[in-house]
């Protein structure tokens, strides 16, 4: 028999990081409230039980204030587990057991963690486990989720409460006379008319329209609208009479005996403090500094630009030890086997697509590390509060700060987590303003494209570059999202509320685990999607090969300069020396001409060549040649094949094997490309259409008329500016 | 039913402690949080604005007559408040919303 497990509680107090210590699973945890915004299921053996455990997502209350107290309640009543662990952040007992009384007035089969108990303990505070547990009725572990101390205790005592498989008692908590006589009289008629009572017990039910939970009150309709229209006449009573003698609606009187309650209980004993309850904490002296209005801003530009300072200059021997060795890969292959479609294939296809992505594997890392230190650290919360003024400016809300970072804000990211955190935002209007301008953000799939441009023409200066042209992304992304929201998504403004976590020192471990787990998704990608598409985009540049007659020609003209050279010198180019006199130079740089235009002729007769033809009178106006015209075409299905295709592209016309070039020094000697050119390029790969998955994912949290309206409007978005930076940094010379 | 009439007759002792305490120490320099210009302790009086809000606030710890520290306030702007052990971050529109008084 298997056991249902839910760990549920505020937002930042641990779940993820626990569940992950119990089931083993990696998912994502960060010092961020509202990671977790869909519940998530993992399992465990534990004597020799099976154990389902299921992540909820963070909520304050039980109440359906936000998309993740619904997803949170409703997994409650309508799976039923047999026990709840409730993780109360420790060292901020008094917030986080507010939810506790709610889901204690649930009646659910509670087990309290109390995590973070080592930082209460650093606070000065004394928490006496079993006092909190004779007062509540309900065993509570100590715990810290992150080193997994307590782990076992309380599996234990989830397992004991389990097995006493008692009903699901709820706790009564009194708000005072004027609400409990309104209470008693809800629930004679709930009971009378037996109304909900599958889901939920009836002072439950009273005290949730007590509250105005839409939802209940919604579905209390549709079940039975008279019993629903007698209560809300009741509530209706109630709430003008604390509206008058207390001006403040029930809800706000219910809070205050929920937060009565709380204090009288830990006013029992429960907790000792050395200091003074009321003192600040360093966290909060913190805050004084990075949040101020004027310091603050400052502080947080500055913070990012050591980032990419950090990134640029750490990852830049790495970057070039990898290139070189796949430089060298390339030209092993080049020398050991034959000449054919599988070494083609090989070096093309492979090595040279896939290469040209997992060069950048360092660089990623180091954004990956710089990111997370920022998370673990509590500082990103702090950038969201400080960003939603400026995002409120163009319509969107503080909360699109997660998205928007997630999705590559820092460069580095992907847009599909970040249109799923985009479920966070409680504005539908201005949900759909940020997933769909998220994407134009700098993924980590167009972060090889920014390196490999940025480094070939403009690598004086790279970081500085990268700041500059992540500058411009959330730029263009922010008035992108002002337009739609003056526009198509027009409508009022949502309120920003948001717990602040506390500043942490982030662990060694927690970084590292941060950064593979998003490295990894990256190689894996490299490894699988972009080996694929890598591969299909070679054939598509090979077939169907040149015509016979065609390939004649060009062999009769290599015989011709054979016919006119020298025997010896034929034979000396032949035998492949390294030294070689001047004639065979000659010889071999003339063959190499034919074999040059040979492989252009080739890729020009090519399926991928002709559509690159094909557009090509329409892509010059932004400069771009058919060959780049590939690269893009490819880059719809995911952004990293910009790279790999530009490298088979261009390598396919290499023919100098003493001394393999990198794909960033072929494009600098490629007369088709200049500064200007770079800029154009990187400017329409950076705001074009989102890759393939990312327009399955908003299809799938919008819908798809949104899907290929943000192909559409960004591809011819994308474009006009392309086309606008060529032809005026070609106008001024800036080429 | 007149529940108002029921009401009022009951209207309840911890009630009129509750308006007596928060009239005197709320009596004064009411204002919305929004114009407190600089860090400091204070006493919410009253939460306005759409039911939702207010709601959620309460859940979060910000009710009339809780006592809470300014930890910065965004001059007329934006502020971050600890209340309750937890320190929230508020907007324009949310801080114009809550009265406090000075403690």
């Amino acid at each position: 028999m298997q056991l249902k497990m839910a760990l549920a509680g505020n937002p930042n107090a641990g779940k993820t990081t626990l569940f992950n210590q119990l089931t083993g699973a990696r998912q994502h945890v960060g010092n961020y409230p509202g990671i977790t915004v869909d519940h998530k299921e993992g399992s465990l053996h534990h004597q020799g039980q099976k154990i389902i455990i299921t992540d909820l997502p963070g909520t304050y209350s039980m109440t359906a204030y936000s998309a993740e107290e619904l997803v949170a309640r409703d997994y409650l009543v309508n799976t039923r587990p047999q026990v709840v662990i409730n993780i109360v952040d420790a060292s901020n007992l008094e917030r986080n057991l507010y939810l506790t009384c709610q889901l204690l007035e649930l009646g659910a089969p509670l087990v309290i963690a109390l995590n973070m108990i080592d930082v209460a303990q650093a606070r000065g505070m004394e928490i006496k486990a079993d006092v909190l547990e004779r007062h509540l009725r309900v065993p509570v572990v100590p715990i810290i989720a992150r080193s997994g101390f307590g782990k076992e205790d309380l599996l234990k005592a989830a397992l004991r409460v389990a097995s006493e498989k008692e009903e699901w008692l709820p706790l009564d908590i009194s708000y005072g006379e004027d609400l409990d006589i309104g209470i008693k009289e809800l629930i004679a008629r709930i009971d009378a008319a037996s109304f909900m009572a599958d889901t939920y017990v009836a002072r439950y039910t009273a005290i949730k329209y007590l509250e105005n939970d839409e939802q209940i009150v919604e579905k209390g309709r549709e079940i039975d609208s008279r019993t629903a229209q007698a209560l809300e006449e009741i509530v209706a009573g109630i709430t003008a009479h604390t509206k008058t003698t207390l001006d403040v609606f029930p809800e706000a009187v219910i809070a205050d005996h929920r937060y009565g309650y709380i204090k009288s209980l830990l006013r029992q004993g429960v907790i000792t403090r050395k200091f003074d309850s009321d003192r600040l904490y360093t966290s909060d002296k913190i805050d004084k500094v990075l949040t101020n209005r004027l310091v603050g801003p400052a502080i947080m530009l500055l913070i990012l630009f050591v980032l990419y300072k950090f990134t640029f200059g750490w990852s830049e021997a790495p970057v070039a030890w990898l290139e070189q060795g796949i430089g060298w890969l390339s030209g092993f292959v080049e020398k050991t086997l034959p000449d054919g479609l599988l070494k083609s294939m090989l070096i093309s296809g492979i090595i040279e697509g896939v290469g040209g992505v997992l060069g950048f594997v360092p660089l990623i890392m180091f954004m990956f590390f710089g990111i997370a230190i920022l998370e673990d650290s509590g500082y990103l919360a702090r950038v969201a509060f400080m960003m939603d003024r400026i995002f409120r400016i163009f319509g969107l809300h503080g909360s699109s700060v997660m998205p928007f970072i997630v999705s590559g804000g820092i460069a580095g990211g992907c847009a599909v987590p970040g249109v799923m955190a985009t479920r966070t935002l409680r504005s539908p209007k201005e949900r759909m303003a940020t997933l769909l301008t998220v994407p134009l953000m700098n993924c980590g799939a167009k972060l090889p494209v920014l390196a490999l441009l940025i480094g070939a023409f403009f690598s004086e200066n790279k970081a500085r570059y990268m700041f500059l042209f992540t500058m411009l992304a959330w730029i263009v992304a922010l008035l992108a999202a002002k337009l739609l929201r003056s526009t198509v998504l027009r409508g009022a403004p949502t309120p920003f509320v948001m717990e602040l976590p506390p500043y942490r020192f982030p662990t060694m471990r927690g970084l590292l685990i941060h950064t593979w787990e998003r490295t990894y998704q990256y190689i894996k990608k490299a490894g699988t999607v972009i080996l694929g598409i890598s591969v299909l985009l070679w054939a598509m540049m090979t077939y169907p090969g040149l015509p016979e007659e065609k390939s004649a020609e060009f062999a009769i003209q290599r015989e011709a300069i054979a016919t006119a050279t020298a025997p010896e010198i034929v034979a000396e180019s032949l035998a492949g020396s390294e030294e070689l006199s001047e004639q065979a130079k000659i010889y071999n740089e003339r063959i190499a001409e034919i074999n040059n235009e040979e492989a252009e002729v080739a890729l020009r007769n090519s399926i991928a060549g002709r559509i690159g033809i094909g557009l090509e009178s329409l892509s010059q106006l932004a400069g771009f040649d058919w060959r780049t015209n590939i690269a893009l075409v490819g880059g719809f299905a995911a952004k990293e094949v910009i790279v790999s295709t530009l490298g088979t592209a261009y390598s396919m016309g290499e023919v100098d094997t003493e001394e393999p070039m990198s794909l960033g020094q072929r494009l600098q000697k490629d007369a088709h490309w200049n500064k200007v050119v770079a800029v154009a390029a990187l400017v329409f790969i950076m705001f074009y259409s989102p890759c393939f998955v990312t327009v399955v994912c908003i299809a799938k949290e919008a819908s798809w008329k949104w899907a290929f309206f943000s192909m559409g409007f960004n591809t011819v978005f994308a474009f006009l500016m392309a086309v606008a930076v060529f032809q005026i940094g070609t106008m001024l010379n800036f080429g | 039913m007149d529940r108002n009439g029921e009401k009022k007759n009951n209207c309840r002792f911890a009630d009129k402690v509750r308006k007596c305490f928060a009239g005197r120490r709320c009596h004064e320099e009411i204002a919305p949080l929004s114009k407190k210009g600089h860090p400091g302790r204070v006493k919410v009086c009253k939460v306005t604005g759409d039911r939702k809000i207010c709601a959620r606030m309460a859940s979060m710890g910000v009710y009339p007559g809780v006592e809470a520290d300014v930890l910065c306030s965004g001059g007329g702007n934006r502020c971050v408040l600890k209340v309750h052990g937890g320190t929230i971050s508020l907007d324009a529109d949310i801080t114009a919303n809550i009265l406090v008084s000075q403690l």
